[in-house]
């Protein structure tokens, strides 16, 4: 992340400065010329680079200006017009309120990220030193403090989902949680043993197949107010091959990304310990990679869940359920949750459904799904409320198990093409949260910016880590009530 | 269509079937035939009834019947059918009830339902859910053994307040006739029903006081009615447009010499579009083969609002409306439209055809603009089988719902749940819209996989000129693949009840 300082005014003096200006704010004297000669009016995105008089200095439009989220895109806007190398960017904040001033340090650190840890020649340095200039520093800083810790998190998260299947396995993502401690977290590793120990057969049959055995990781932050902690499940496959159903080659590429819920996890409960939020929460990762090997397992097989539910398998590329079903009565009948929040990239229906542009919210819990899409909303991480219907459920009868993990093709009207499988990897996820207050959010098809916008570049987003982050903060930190 | 009579509790049946219905109980023990007529029956056959009941578990839960066969007293049968729990008896149970009860009756010649323990709306409702329970399209079947065929032409239901009840199934006769219209429509085969067929078959409403007006492919021409015409090119089967009033509250007058600007805008008329691709093979970009028999119901979204002019005229509904459905084949041949081409849309506006599949929103396009052009609606509501996307995102329970007003979109999903045609709310926004972005003309008329459905709205939003608007994507429900309550396997007819209902409860009187 940039290195952030907070000044009263620009210090370095080879800075590109940047002005952010809500729509019909005036620019100050010096750069009048230029705005009007650019029809600058201050919309969102639009960004004028005066080079005369110096120093350089960006114009950037905030839109209205009324939410934060138009602040943290203006700062992203700022940060990537400053230009190649340049080092050091002043984001003048001078007479804005000190939300609007940490929105904008937050959305030039969020555009600013990138990972280039596995290039080894023609680095092109950007970015490093941010100073936010502002009238007084004193006051900004708790607030910078709080969307700081966010936007670690969000990079976490971002780091954990660019970095490449041979790189981050099951154990190798578990280790860098086991880093995590460092910030006050607890961590605690289930390895495969115990995994099997316990009766994890969903979780170890999906990473059956794989060199690389599963692992469990509980996260853990105490919190001040002494309630029941608010616990989220990611899925964690680090890999998905489809296994014995195994994926078309083109794009397959794309699912090393397919950890982006428990990368989203991990980086809300970062964020939670770096703002010593006081609301208990605890986070548990469900990692495997989902391999075709001799051990795999097949359509057609029926496995025993922790719950002791048995599912017949129809589809080993539907294997996020499976782990998430472990993952979900783990946290239920062990952590004493007063909510369960899971995220996963888990269908592709969802993208049919809503595109990249949301994520698709399903919930037994009306107020937990209203404030999750509020939160949604407020950091630009919009979601969206899906169904879980009667048919969905009865979908998922099997003829030999308790349920099936999915529906097959070529059944019903439409010659069977069309499967709301969203609907149904919900309804089936739906029987593991054992009726704690419960909410899933598929995450599949926003977990990778397509292309850059103001809060990042193209490729891993980091979505769910700051919505999350701004749940707890909404309505987990006051004692139960 | 089976006809209803209602009837005071009298005398006991002296022959066919009798219905009783019961609340649910908590153990079988408990189980005894409701008072009044059951227990009577109960008593005329020495108490055989109760036995039976016993015999069988019936504990009268929702969805539950057991059939007592010759119990004595010259009936046939006696058919239990259970309610479900008391404190929750609502119309949706009585109808539940009435379509449990049917299939158990169908073979007998005469049945009663004991219903006078119900309020007179509910024995309305349950009615109702027999009558629409009861459907059947046999046009085409030449070698149906007689005893195959259901025998029950008359279901006699018992209620306290017969005139209460007579009265309030008048109005739900004629939606249940528009249902039924709704349903043969889009059962018929494409072959028989081609846009000129149903054009003919829209006509057949005049006997209701509709008025219809049929535009054929020159007046379309003349118009500009490139979207659709576009799609039409390429069948033999030449397009229609039809467009039908039913002006129930002004009388055809259309509230003239009104300076109130309130006043005129409640004279403006409802307007519901309706996509009619009578059989949709994609086109150029054509279907795989598997399934594609079922496109014969590409156009049940014109069905449903013929359906709905249906019921509103046949109730005579006390608010103005106006019904217009594209008719179109879209065919693959020599002079098919082709992925790649760009059409003028009637709104001025041209659109690149991408994939010649994606053709309903091209007819809806054209309508949508001639609608709010022509007759200033309120409102207007489209429906469409338009995409396999909605079913992939809600699959065959809800319909999707996309709208511009948040006050229609609430009325839109109040009705639906009323009447069990349930719709869910999917997103629009410039996200999405953007999408649609052409190289060479004003917009694509696809955006791609990803929110399938949702940039086909936003396409259709293009189209409605700001006016309030909603789309329902009825692709998942306008026919169900296995029988499920009131609606029998195949067509279901899904939007006229829920938009018969939302007429009724927001724009009449």
């Amino acid at each position: 992340m940039l290195k952030v300082r907070l000044h009263r005014e620009a210090r370095d003096p080879g800075a590109v400065r940047a002005l952010p200006l809500a729509e019909g704010a005036a620019p100050p004297a010096p750069l009048r010329a230029a705005a009007a000669a650019a029809r600058f009016t201050g919309k969102a995105g639009q960004v004028v680079e005066s080079l005369v008089p110096a120093p350089r200095t960006l114009l950037v439009g905030a839109g209205p200006g009324a939410a934060p989220l138009d602040w943290e895109r203006a700062g992203g806007e700022a940060a990537a017009h400053a230009g190649e190398g340049t080092r050091v960017l002043a984001l003048d904040a001078r007479g804005l309120p000190p939300g609007a001033a940490a929105a904008l340090a937050a959305g030039a650190c969020l555009r600013a990220w990138r990972f280039e840890r596995h290039r080894t020649r023609d680095v092109k340095p950007g970015l490093e030193r941010l100073e936010l200039i502002v009238d007084r520093p004193r006051d900004v800083a708790p607030f910078w403090q709080r969307a700081a810790a966010a936007v670690r998190g969000c990079l976490l998260a971002r780091d954990l989902v660019a970095e490449p299947a041979n790189r981050l396995s099951p154990a190798a993502f578990a280790e860098r949680m086991e880093g995590l401690a460092a910030h006050g977290l607890a961590v605690e590793v289930l390895g495969p043993k115990r995994l099997a120990r316990l009766g994890f057969g969903a979780l170890l049959a999906v990473g059956g197949g794989s060199a690389n055995p599963p692992h469990l990781v509980v996260l853990r932050w105490k919190g001040t107010t002494g309630a029941a902690p608010v616990v989220f499940v990611g899925k964690g496959i680090t890999f998905d091959t489809g296994g014995v159903s195994i994926k078309p080659a083109a794009g397959m590429e794309e699912m090393r990304a397919d950890m982006a819920g428990a990368a989203a996890c991990a980086g809300a409960m970062l964020a939670l310990a770096l703002r010593g939020s006081p609301a208990p929460a605890a986070a548990v990762l469900a990692l495997a990679e989902n391999a075709v090997g001799a051990a795999s397992y097949r359509p057609g097989d029926v496995l025993r869940t922790l719950s002791g539910r048995t599912v017949e398998v129809l589809d080993t590329d539907a294997e996020g359920r499976l782990v998430l079903a472990d993952a979900l009565h783990y946290a239920a009948t062990r952590l004493r949750p007063r909510a369960i929040v899971d995220v996963a990239t888990l269908t592709g229906a969802i993208v049919t459904a809503l595109g990249h542009h949301r994520a698709g919210l399903f919930a037994t819990d009306a107020a937990l799904a209203a404030q999750l899409a509020a939160a949604g909303e407020a950091v630009g991480e919009p979601v969206w409320p899906m169904p879980i219907g009667e048919r969905h459920r009865e979908d998922l009868r099997s003829d030999i198990a308790d349920l099936r993990q999915c529906a097959p093709h070529g059944s019903g009207v439409w010659g069977g093409r069309f499967l709301p499988d969203a609907c149904h990897a919900a309804a089936f996820l739906r029987e593991f949260a054992e009726g704690v207050p419960w909410a899933h959010l598929d995450i599949a098809g926003v977990e990778l910016r397509r292309e850059a916008d103001a809060l990042g570049i193209k490729g891993a987003s980091g979505f769910g880590a700051r919505l999350l982050d701004a749940l707890v903060a909404m309505r987990f930190e006051e004692a139960e009530g | 269509m089976l006809e209803i009579a209602f009837v005071k509790p009298d005398a006991l049946p002296r022959a066919g079937a009798l219905v009783l219905l019961a609340a649910e109980v908590e153990s079988a023990a408990a189980a005894a035939p409701p008072q009044g007529l059951g227990q009577r029956a109960d008593e005329a056959t020495g108490g055989a009834i109760g036995r039976a009941l016993q015999a069988a578990g019936f504990k009268g839960r929702k969805g539950q019947s057991a059939t007592v066969w010759a119990p004595g007293a010259g009936l046939t049968k006696v058919v239990a059918v259970g309610l479900g729990k008391a404190a929750e008896l609502s119309p949706e149970a009585a109808e539940a009830a009435g379509a449990t009860l049917l299939p158990a009756v169908s073979s007998d010649a005469e049945a009663t339902v004991s219903a006078e323990h119900l309020p007179p709306a509910l024995a309305v409702a349950l009615a109702m859910g027999a009558v629409l329970r009861a459907y059947r399209f046999d046009r085409y079947r030449t070698k149906e053994k007689e005893e195959d065929k259901p025998k029950l032409q008359r279901l006699t239901v018992v209620t306290g307040e017969p005139d209460a009840a007579r009265s309030a199934w008048a109005a739900q006769e004629a939606v249940a006739k528009g249902v039924y219209l709704a349903r043969d429509l889009v059962t018929e085969p494409p072959n028989v029903l081609n846009p000129a067929e149903m054009a003919e078959r829209c006509r057949q409403l005049e006997a209701l006081g509709v008025e219809v007006e049929i535009l054929g492919p020159k007046e379309m021409r003349k118009l500009g009615f490139g979207a659709l015409l576009g799609v039409a090119q390429g069948s033999e089967n030449e397009p229609r447009t039809v467009v039908m009033r039913w002006m129930g509250r002004s009388g055809g007058g259309g509230g003239k010499g009104r300076r109130n600007s309130e006043a005129a805008a409640a004279t403006r008329p409802l307007a519901f579009l309706g996509k009619g691709v009578t059989f949709d093979t994609g086109g150029i970009s054509i279907k795989p083969a598997q399934g594609m028999e079922e496109m014969k119901w590409d156009m049940a979204g014109a069905a449903t609002v013929v359906g709905l002019m249906a019921a509103l005229a046949g109730r005579k509904a006390k608010a103005d409306a106006v019904g217009l459905v594209g008719l179109v084949e879209n065919m693959p041949s020599g002079k098919a439209q082709r992925p790649g081409d760009v059409v003028k849309s009637y709104s001025g506006q041209t659109i690149e055809v991408i994939n010649t599949d994606a053709e309903g929103r091209l007819v809806l396009a054209d309508l949508l603009w001639y609608c709010q052009e022509k007759y200033d609606p309120r409102f207007m509501v489209d429906l469409a089988t338009l995409t396999g996307a909605i079913i992939i995102s809600l699959g065959h329970e809800h319909a999707g719902l996309f709208s511009n007003d948040d006050e229609l979109a609430q009325r839109l999903l109040a009705a639906g749940l009323a009447v069990g045609e349930k719709c869910w709310r999917m997103p629009l926004g410039e996200a999405y819209d953007k999408q649609l972005k052409s190289d060479i003309a004003d917009m694509k008329n696809v955006g791609g996989r990803p929110g399938g459905s949702i940039t086909a709205a936003q396409f259709l939003q293009r189209f409605t000129n700001g006016k309030p608007w909603a789309h329902l994507d009825i692709a998942g429900t306008a026919w169900a693949s296995k029988d499920q309550g009131s609606t029998p396997k195949g067509a279901t007819a899904f939007g006229v009840r829920l938009l018969d209902r939302l007429v009724a409860e927001h724009y009449e009187g």
